[in-house]
């Protein structure tokens, strides 16, 4: 009761909680809630009797546990070389280990192709073998190497963040080396690792790009979906598909949340001490550096088949340069354009309205606040694919028909971006102590005038992170906007797909570069202007 | 007993631009109780740290029993160290963290199972064995830390401002047990803290460092009432430190002007001659505060009382005398009540200290 007084009393503010909230339900719960509704009861009990979906549960099952295995154990080495030993390279292997993070994540599959696939630089021309990597290996190896960066950015926190002491004390009762990192260092990890696994295997799970690529006729859940409304017109299928993949990672992304995240050792000990490491011994620094080193060069890799590929007539058979492709993406080339305009409309949108929210749900109490909370989380969990298919089904027909439009497009990469930027913010909230707030409502200022005047100063980092993150996710994403494209809105990771699957690699390649330039231009921008205070990728 | 144990020489450390250790020289009794101390930033962590085999000096040596440990790994030191965070392993329970080092070093099971309860038994915490150190209080932290270095029977135990945690009066209890433990187990024992009543209490000797460099080492007593100079005087205890000039030397009576007024000195060993300038520390408590004017005999001065706070056990008051401001403590005013006004004060000349040269600084 007191809570609703108290928010009549400030117009300004119930504006706000409506506005907000309103386009919570619209645009985030209603997509889902069709996902669900709009097949019939049917359409999900036949699930068991459809051979081609149990082979997609089966197929994506298997690559869940495989990637995630591989990409987790590589994160954990990368995590562990750049923190813990005193390797060379070390801070190369740190910006390799980051790059990836910032790429469209088919890239990596796109990339293989032209390096390994079955007219590949490497295996057919430099190996003479004929060997194909289509299948389910090469997609193993694409994802472990498109994920695998996600894993160490989580678990490169959690190494640092345990107390020093812990492994001084453990050193000053006779454990070194391996038992010192059996008994001390691993035990104390051991709940960041799994917390990083669950993560990664929510992004496995929901992987269209890679799938879509290198996969094949091994198809998963979100490529049978694909191919359901691409084939058959079956969206009915699409959609039961979809929501298969909803709840496991939902209940995947529950346990990481709120389960790893409570029992987790992270102490944090005002006093920041100067930590001298022992030296690794001789075999085991060689052997995580030789390590590293390997999968940095399979990262570059990825990177100089794309450029290379992007100057090349026709990869695998015409190797003569050519400027043809590089200029075609800027005559006709409306997706680029698309993809950078919707983008940054995205990006902004996304970034005022996860920070809104992360101010009302932090600062306010309001009725239903804590379902605020949870909705604007809710995305993070939510397959891209699932994701587009809720929106195809909500948007492209009466009584909201956005067919076509480039309002579908932005409005999905605002929605399934805004929990990151709404997680940023609300740890930045957290930081900044209400008692300044406070001090302004005392001298007189109202609810949005301290946001204005007080807190939204403070929280300009944030901001600023919350836009890149979603700018660079939206620019990049292929999943969400697949099933929303028509020609008329066609982005260019949309025309990338379509032209890797008809062989045109040379003009993938280009516009794959295209977005890539784009990435790395604006996080080089942004780290120039906002410098180490800025917080990517808060998870 | 008193035999040199530890012995360090010259000890040099940088932290990239920081010299957190400047040649520091100490010898250290077997048995002993000795307080690195000082304000932080001062070396005394990185002393200990470097003692226990975390930190390579860059020059200088470290001797444990006559043996030189620069290049000794930490385990093979048997200087065991309990940390300021206490540093429990939170994945253990507190019977598997006090047990850790003896497992480790592959003691047998029974062994370990004696050791562990013997350990447990003498520092009070039996029966806290399957907790995680999460669901203990602050202070049974600070004695499970204690425990798991105490059973590995060390032969220096190295402490690390270990009761800054806990709350004032707990504090005080562990500081009075921890000094009768380390008596009767008769443990070399190397003690870090930035508290200096806590130094006093504890130490049979105590270092004074101040930016990389060791200060003053002596015996509480001499540190307190014989500070070398105005950086220990302030820092150890409260001090009136008062400038003057040396007027007139007889013997051990010195004669020193202190602007408006003459006070007589008489300390052994001085070495000052007539008009070189000199600081005198007077401990607040060696002051008589009286309220009549006439006892202006010898080492009295005029004063008036600007303010006073009230502590219980004594009533400390800021005297202005001339253009000065003179701290006196008054144990016991239970039934002298607090005074206003005009007072005389006076020192006896043996409880006034002279500091070897005008203010100096540590380096």
């Amino acid at each position: 009761m007191k809570e609703r007084s108290k928010l009549l009393r400030e117009p300004l503010l119930l504006a706000t909680v409506l506005v907000i909230g309103i386009c919570l339900i619209l645009f985030v719960l209603y997509p889902i809630v069709r996902v669900f509704t709009y097949p019939t009861l049917k359409d999900f009990v036949e699930v068991p009797r459809n051979i081609r979906y149990l082979r997609a549960i089966r197929n994506s099952l298997l690559m869940v546990v495989l990637s995630t295995s591989t990409a987790t154990f590589f994160g954990f080495l990368f995590a562990y070389t750049v923190t813990r030993t005193d390797v060379p390279l070390k801070s190369v292997f740190k910006l390799i280990s980051i790059l990836p993070l910032f790429s469209p994540p088919f890239m990596v599959a796109f990339s293989y192709l032209m390096m390994f696939g079955k007219n590949g630089l490497i295996t057919a021309h430099l190996f003479g073998l004929r060997v194909s990597i289509l299948g389910w290996h090469g997609l193993w190896l694409s994802e472990t190497i498109a994920f695998f960066p996600v894993a160490t950015m989580v678990m490169e926190g959690v190494l640092q963040s345990i107390a020093p002491s812990l492994e001084y004390a453990g050193r000053n009762l006779g454990a070194t080396g391996f038992t010192l990192f059996r008994t001390v260092t691993f035990p104390l990890a051991r709940p960041g690792v799994a917390g990083a696994a669950l993560l990664v295997s929510i992004l496995i799970l929901a992987d269209f790009g890679n799938p879509i690529m290198i996969a094949g006729d091994f198809s998963v859940l979100a490529t049978e979906a694909w191919l359901r409304v691409e084939g058959w017109g079956d969206v009915s299928g699409a959609a039961v598909l979809s929501s298969m993949l909803l709840l496991p990672s939902l209940a995947i992304f529950l346990i990481q949340r709120y389960w790893v995240g409570r029992s987790s050792y992270i102490t944090i000990t005002g006093k920041p001490s100067q930590v001298e490491r022992e030296p690794t011994k001789w075999f085991i620094r060689w052997s995580l550096f030789g390590f590293c080193f390997l999968v940095s060069v399979m990262v570059i890799l990825v990177y100089v088949a794309l450029v290379a590929g992007a100057f090349v007539r026709g990869w695998g058979f015409d190797w003569t340069p050519t400027l043809e492709y590089i200029r075609s993406i800027f005559s006709r080339s409306p997706e680029l354009i698309h993809s950078l305009s919707f983008a940054v409309a995205a990006g902004i949108i996304s970034a005022v309205f996860s920070i809104t929210a992360s101010y009302l749900v932090s600062r306010k109490r309001f009725p239903l606040h804590k379902l605020m909370d949870f909705i604007c989380i809710l995305p993070a969990a939510l397959p891209g694919i699932f994701f587009g298919i809720g929106y195809s089904i909500a948007f492209t027909r009466p009584p909201i028909d956005l067919y076509g439009t480039a309002a579908i497009i932005i409005l999905s990469m605002i929605f399934w971006n805004i929990s990151m930027g709404y997680q940023t913010g609300i740890g930045a909230f957290q930081q900044i102590s209400p008692s300044l707030g406070e001090a302004a409502s005392n001298l007189g200022a109202g609810s949005m005038k301290i946001f204005r005047q007080i807190e939204a100063p403070l929280v300009k980092t944030s901001f600023f992170s919350a836009f890149i993150v979603s700018f660079i996710r939206a620019v990049t994403t292929l999943s969400v906007i697949v099933f929303l494209t028509t020609s008329s809105n066609a982005v260019a990771t949309f025309t990338i797909m379509n032209l890797v699957s008809d062989g045109f690699y040379g003009k993938a390649a280009a516009l794959t570069t295209a977005l890539l330039l784009i990435a790395f231009t604006v996080l080089g921008l942004a780290k120039l202007f906002i410098g180490k205070r800025m917080e990517l990728f808060k998870i | 007993m008193s035999k040199l144990h530890i012995k360090i020489d010259k000890a040099s450390k940088s932290f990239g631009p920081v010299e957190a250790l400047k040649g520091v020289s100490i010898e250290i009794l077997r048995g002993s109780f000795t307080t690195f101390l000082g304000p932080s930033g001062c070396g005394k962590t990185t002393m200990l740290r470097t003692i226990a085999g975390f930190y390579n000096l860059d020059s200088g040596d470290i001797y444990i029993s006559g043996r030189l440990i620069n290049d000794v790994p930490s385990h093979q030191r048997n200087a065991i160290m309990v940390f300021q965070d206490y540093a429990l392993f939170p994945h253990m329970n507190i019977g598997a963290n006090i047990a850790y080092g003896l497992k480790i070093n592959k003691v047998p099971q029974e062994e370990i199972r004696k050791r562990v309860a013997r350990t447990v038994q003498y520092l009070g915490i039996e029966g806290l064995e399957s907790r995680s150190p999460g669901q203990i209080s602050g202070g049974q932290q600070q004695r499970t830390a204690l425990a798991r270095a105490l059973v590995m029977e060390p032969e220096v135990l190295l402490l690390d401002e270990p009761l800054s945690n806990l709350d004032a009066k707990l504090r005080m209890n562990i500081r009075a047990e921890l000094r009768q433990l380390q008596k009767r187990l008769g443990i070399t024992t190397i003690y870090v803290t930035h508290d200096q009543a806590e130094a006093l209490a504890l130490s049979d000797q105590i270092a004074v460092m101040s930016k990389g460099q060791v200060i003053q080492i002596g015996s509480p007593w001499d540190i307190y009432y014989k500070p070398k100079n105005m950086f220990v005087a302030d820092f150890v205890g409260t001090a009136n430190l008062v400038p003057g000039i040396v007027t007139e030397k007889n013997g051990r009576a010195v004669t020193v002007d202190i602007d408006d007024a003459k006070l007589r000195v008489d300390e052994p060993n001085l070495e000052v001659q007539p008009g070189e300038q000199v600081t005198l520390c007077i401990r607040p408590e060696t002051i008589q505060l009286s309220v009549s004017e006439a006892a202006g005999g010898q080492n009295s001065l005029q004063g008036i009382i600007t303010n006073h706070i009230f502590e219980g056990a004594l009533v400390r008051y800021w005297v202005e005398v001339g253009k000065r401001e003179i701290i006196v403590d008054v144990f016991d005013p239970s039934d002298k009540g607090i005074f206003t006004g005009k007072v005389t004060l006076s020192v006896h000349p043996n409880k006034v200290h002279v500091l070897s040269s005008l203010p100096q600084e540590s380096n």
